[in-house]
């Protein structure tokens, strides 16, 4: 699907965690799961940029995005109301595939839950058996704990303080899931949890997809402000190489 | 009627006075899945030098006040690869000018070595401004001397039309700018970014893995429009002005203060069909203010000025 460059009508932002909202626009995008999309959060020259935010679930007719103020842009967007109109570029990167196993095993680390949700429904429709890991420092940094249950065959949560859930990182727990039956892993989160479910995926031989975040500035490939650096040496760009990786690709074999 | 749009720079006549500036559109690729590149009044492709260069390490971005800090340090895959994705630009019927940078006079000389008989490249711009690589790049922008002798040596190994890019980091930007119509430059472009930095106060580190990188976007537009000003009274050759062009209403500002086109960067980041629009922009401003040709309006404004002088002479200011 090629990009568009689009304004379209907030028809609602609700306030679902601390400092977490779930923003839904009216119109179609089209995005895969693990693509993202470029929004304007203000109608002005300042801040300048647009924002990147993954495509948290998303039909014929809508877009939801979840985010949490982190900075002056997400206070920016926090504020706008239904009714208005949002410049919205997508869908943009690449997406997650689905993978070959019959089960599925996803892993989220704070607001790295934001992707998962439409990636969830998506393992869903394709009659995989899904696990889904969900890890965060504290209980407040779960959100729609109901929804992602709703979704998943297996619903394991984590926080750091033990304040929900089991207490540790939530890539402590994951092994047994993928012991027995072959499993694709799918995760993303914080760079260190990355790198402990890539090691985890290396161990076991499971096919892994990560989906990394970057500041970015154009979001389609074309002023190299976005690159990490691949395990070959090599830069990939987070916008249009990914930003969903093969684990292999960021972390090695 | 619809005003005549076209203009001239060295050899080449635009059909528009709209280009990308280089460095924000690659090598074309990215944005032609939004609008067919041939709207553009020319296409300008990445900074390329004449072996693949890997750039800075990230963090290469940092937003800052309506503009950008950047410090990509002229990531690009080497003239033989660029050759290959200009060659795929031929479709769009549209002049390409490529960005050329060396780290010595010899390596400017390889990338035109490389480029220069293929037909799909129809221009260069020369980079003697890029803030952010440690050899060349800006380091041969800020001495007259030192520009008019690379323009020279590169003006020797080429018949295409050979644009000059300026550094706005300079004490005395119009000397600059004569030095290299001097040494034989077809065209000026400026501005290139801005130097500058950023530091989080909450790390206390600074920003950019690079510490320093260039300042775009609306922040720069002043400053640009100055020069541009300033440099294009100063010299016979076309100015293409640019620095913070995000709307018709700031190109035709660069018009009437003398370039002869325009090119337009970090805007795209914020809106990828920018160019087209402001193709657009223009033509209706052009036709709402009675104008048949963009050539009318370019350095209009300097008139205006000029006649104000006229009026104001021996008029003591200082006086009540």
């Amino acid at each position: 699907m090629m990009p568009k460059k689009q304004q379209l009508v907030i028809s609602s932002q609700e306030q679902v965690g601390e400092a977490v909202f779930r923003l839904t626009l009216q119109g179609e995008v089209a995005a895969l799961p693990g693509q993202f999309v470029q929004v304007g959060v203000a109608p002005a020259l300042d801040p300048f940029l647009m924002r990147p935010f993954s495509v948290h679930d998303c039909s014929r007719d809508k877009l939801a995005l979840l985010y949490r103020i982190a900075g002056r842009g997400t206070k920016l967007l926090a504020r706008r109301q239904p009714g208005e109109l949002l410049t919205v570029i997508g869908p943009l990167g690449k997406g997650f595939p689905v993978g070959k196993a019959d089960r599925a095993v996803v892993v989220a680390g704070g607001m790295g839950v934001a992707p998962l949700l439409y990636l969830l429904r998506f393992l869903r429709g394709a009659g995989k058996d899904v696990a889904f890991f969900y890890g965060a420092k504290t209980a407040a940094g779960l959100v729609l704990q109901d929804t992602f249950r709703s979704l998943a065959g297996e619903y394991i949560a984590v926080t750091e303080d033990g304040s929900a859930g089991k207490k540790g990182f939530v890539t402590q727990f994951i092994r047994p899931a993928l012991a027995g039956k072959k499993a694709d892993l799918y995760a993303c989160g914080p760079f260190s949890m990355l790198r402990a479910v890539a090691a985890l995926a290396k161990d076991t031989g499971a096919d892994c997809y990560l989906s990394l975040e970057a500041r970015m500035a154009c979001g389609v490939g074309a002023c190299l402000g976005c690159v990490i650096r691949g395990a070959d040496g090599c830069w990939r760009r987070v916008c249009t190489d990914g930003p969903v990786f093969r684990a292999e690709e960021v972390f090695g074999r | 009627m619809t005003p005549d749009l076209t203009v001239k720079i060295g050899k080449l006549t635009l059909k528009n006075p709209v280009m990308p500036a280089s460095g924000c559109f690659g090598y074309g690729e990215e944005y032609a899945a939004f609008y067919s590149l041939e709207q553009l009044g020319a296409i300008v492709v990445k900074g390329t030098t004449a072996e693949p260069c890997a750039g800075n390490p990230p963090v290469r971005l940092a937003e800052t006040p309506a503009g950008l800090l950047n410090a990509i340090g002229l990531q690009n895959p080497g003239a033989e690869v660029a050759r290959g994705k200009i060659r795929r630009l031929q479709q769009y019927n549209t002049p390409v000018i490529v960005n050329v940078a060396g780290q010595n006079p010899e390596e400017y000389l390889q990338v035109i070595r490389i480029l220069d008989e293929e037909p799909a490249v129809s221009a260069y711009e020369l980079n003697i401004s890029c803030p952010n690589v440690r050899a060349g790049g800006m380091a041969f922008g800020t001495d007259p001397q030192v520009v008019n002798s690379l323009v020279r040596t590169v003006r020797r190994a080429t018949e295409k039309t050979l644009i000059v890019k300026l550094s706005p980091n300079v004490t005395d930007i119009v000397a600059i700018a004569r030095a290299a119509e001097e040494a034989g430059a077809d065209a000026l472009s400026l501005i290139n970014t801005l130097l500058g930095m950023s530091i989080d106060s909450e790390t206390r580190r600074p920003l950019l893995a690079n510490l320093t990188g260039g300042l775009s976007g609306p922040a720069v537009k002043p400053v640009a429009l100055r020069m541009v000003w300033q440099v294009s009274e100063a010299v016979k050759i076309p100015v293409i002005g640019m620095g913070g062009i995000t709307c018709a209403a700031d190109a035709v500002e660069f018009l009437l203060a003398g370039a002869t086109a325009v090119a337009i960067g970090s805007a795209h980041f914020i809106n990828p069909i920018v160019c087209p629009e402001v193709v657009e922009g223009i033509a209706a401003y052009l036709a709402r203010h009675g104008f048949r040709a963009v050539r009318e309006i370019i350095g209009l404004a300097k008139k205006a000025a000029g006649e104000e002088g006229e009026k104001d002479a021996g008029k003591d200011h200082c006086r009540p």
